[in-house]
């Protein structure tokens, strides 16, 4: 088995809200254990409102009010052995931030800097890892790391307002990736892009993964980006992961009833039938329904679906599902 | 250079420039000014215009031409005290009740709310009264400093409180960009603007309370200033007496004064954002 370079251990996280003294517990990760490898593309697919972006949000270590970790540890794979974030302080934390995990946004209007050109972010970026006494090594080391990634170097003297969706994505892809961080976590980096620039974002991930050797885990609810880009793929539903398996498993052999409905509902050439959707809304992740939670939905509900959660059924070597139809789930638990 | 061109193409800054230029040179004669500024009856008492009195004499025995130049010093040096010394308190505060937020933000706007809610005016006359005696160039500026900051650092901390929760602010923090380097390096650009049109403001906002005061008579009345030009002038009835050369120079300076500052701090902020800049030059 490969390196595993992040680890989450029953990693719980809760929005705990206090609505008009009433507090309110918004599961939005829970009891998710993700064991992600070295040199991979890992994909975290789901519906908006699964807890997708706040997994992401534990895995950088970015945990503020509301939100808060009940339970569980993450851990980093550093070359000196593992390290469990919790641990780490607010110096170390932000050192890490850039050179070792790197955040790529969703490339909209605002997530940079808007009245600073872009080679100001850069440097600004740079400076707050390298020292603040190199600015024209940190605008050089810009320059190169933009050239390398085959942008134009005339981007750096313009406003990000100036630049096209899929310009200013590619940008935030590539201040992620100037200081070779060895894992990138990527917000729906493709979502507010069309088609054809999606293609080249993904395309400019995929080069960049296979040029450090490193870590991507891409978070998008857009089943076509994750066939391009994933190796791997867990399929999250209401704040766990219910299905985990390479792409080539999850697309060609899904397994729990949901992800079935995910990837059939995927347009095919030449079908003309009309899609089917999964029925019914996702579940409020402040009022879980018990048992499996997607057995509100399931077409294939059992009696033991309504009560227990079900654990993981390992189906091969890279296959498990947390599903009661599939297999008891005594390897390893999901609930 | 190429700034200052960019800027020039605003009629607005241009003439700005050029009036607030004019009046700063107005100010740096009175170094040269032949007569002492605290002391009457140097001259005759209440000549008409001449060639030798170019805007005449006024009923203490002064130059009024002379005088002015004085006046506009004194008073560009309280607006600056008092407008730079606010900026100062209302940065920083603004700034870190802003980003730290909770108990932070909690104590540090009692304190803006406070001055916000107590009459200014009243406690300001007040504190003159008591202060008279003492009350130089400096110590008006930072009366004037003291209570000019609440409004402003509440105009920065909404400002701070709302660029906290844009995207841009998680990209920095989640690319390792501590607190101070992103409040200085992220936060500030964006605020600069508001800064310095806030800045011009208050030092309008001070020169006009200065004149408010110095006409009640509160400041130290030897002393010129715009204000206690115009107190000398309206306390020995120039109106009435048709010597409209006396109280009509210090009122044309100050109005003068008001419009540069203006126009410069309108013409300023729109030229530091850079999206309205796009729309004037039209760029894409």
């Amino acid at each position: 088995m490969e390196e595993i370079i992040l680890r989450t251990e029953d990693l719980q996280a809760h929005y705990i809200l206090d609505v008009y003294g009433k507090s309110k517990v918004v599961k939005a990760v829970n009891h998710v254990d993700l064991a992600i490898r070295k040199n991979e593309i890992y994909g975290i697919a789901g519906e908006s409102g699964c807890g997708k972006s706040t997994l992401l949000k534990t895995l950088v270590a970015a945990v503020d009010p509301p939100l808060r970790i009940v339970g569980g540890k993450v851990f980093y794979r550093m070359p000196t052995g593992e390290v469990d974030v919790a641990t780490l302080g607010a110096e170390e934390k932000r050192r890490l931030r850039l050179e070792y995990i790197a955040y790529v946004p969703q490339g909209s209007m605002s997530v940079l800097n808007p009245v600073t050109k872009i080679k100001e972010t850069y440097q600004d970026f740079i400076e707050s890892h390298l020292g603040a006494h190199m600015k024209q090594d940190a605008f050089d080391l810009a320059r190169n790391h933009i050239i390398e990634l085959g942008l134009p170097p005339k981007i750096l003297d313009a406003y990000p307002h100036q630049l096209s969706g899929g310009m200013r994505q590619r940008v935030t892809i590539a201040l992620a990736t100037l200081l070779g961080p060895t894992i990138i976590v990527g917000d729906e980096p493709t979502t507010a892009l069309d088609v054809v620039v999606q293609r080249g974002v993904v395309q400019l991930l995929k080069n960049v993964q296979s040029n450090l050797q490193n870590t991507i885990v891409l978070v998008t609810h857009d089943m076509g980006v994750h066939v391009n880009a994933a190796d791997r793929i867990g399929i999250m539903y209401a704040g766990k992961i219910v299905e985990e398996a390479t792409t080539e498993k999850i697309f060609g052999q899904p397994e729990h009833p949901y992800t079935q409905y995910l990837i059939n509902s995927l347009p095919k050439f030449g079908d003309k039938t009309p899609r089917e959707s999964v029925p019914g809304s996702p579940p409020s992740l402040a009022e879980l329904p018990p048992g499996c939670p997607f057995h509100p939905r399931c077409p294939l509900v059992k009696d033991i679906c309504k009560e227990t959660m079900p654990g993981f059924t390992q189906i091969d070597r890279d296959h498990k599902v947390a599903c009661w139809l599939v297999g008891e789930g005594d390897h390893g638990k999901a609930a | 250079m190429k700034l200052l061109r960019d800027l020039f193409r605003d009629y607005r800054f241009a003439l700005a420039f050029v009036v607030l230029a004019l009046l700063v040179g107005f100010a740096l004669l009175s170094f040269f000014s032949p007569y002492d500024p605290t002391v009457w009856g140097e001259v005759p008492r209440d000549m008409r215009p001449s060639a030798e009195y170019w805007l005449g004499t006024d009923s203490n025995g002064q130059d009024i031409f002379w005088i002015a130049t004085f006046a506009v010093r004194n008073s560009l040096i309280i607006a600056l005290i008092a407008g730079i010394v606010s900026r100062i308190i209302a940065v920083s505060i603004g700034m870190v009740a802003g980003y730290k937020g909770g108990t932070w933000d909690r104590v540090l706007m009692f304190f803006s709310d406070s001055l916000l809610v107590v009459p200014l005016f009243l406690i300001i006359v007040m504190l003159a009264m008591l202060l008279r005696g003492n009350l130089s160039l400096v110590t008006l500026g930072l009366l004037l400093a003291f209570f000019g900051w609440a409004w402003d650092a509440r105009l920065i901390r909404s400002e701070i409180l709302s660029l906290r929760e844009r995207d841009f602010t998680q990209t920095a923090i989640l690319s390792g960009t501590g607190t101070a380097r992103l409040v200085i390096n992220e936060y500030m650009p964006y605020t600069t603007p508001l800064i310095f049109a806030t800045l011009i403001n208050n030092m309008a906002w001070a020169i006009g309370l200065e004149i408010t005061l110095a006409i009640l008579g509160l400041l130290e009345l030897s002393t010129p200033t715009l204000g206690t030009m115009l107190y000398w002038a309206i306390s020995y009835q120039a109106i009435l007496l048709g010597r409209y050369y006396w109280v009509l120079t210090p009122i044309i300076l100050s109005v003068l004064l008001f419009i540069a500052l203006y126009w410069l701090s309108v013409s300023v902020s729109e030229y530091l954002d850079p999206r309205t800049r796009i729309q004037r030059v039209g760029a894409a």
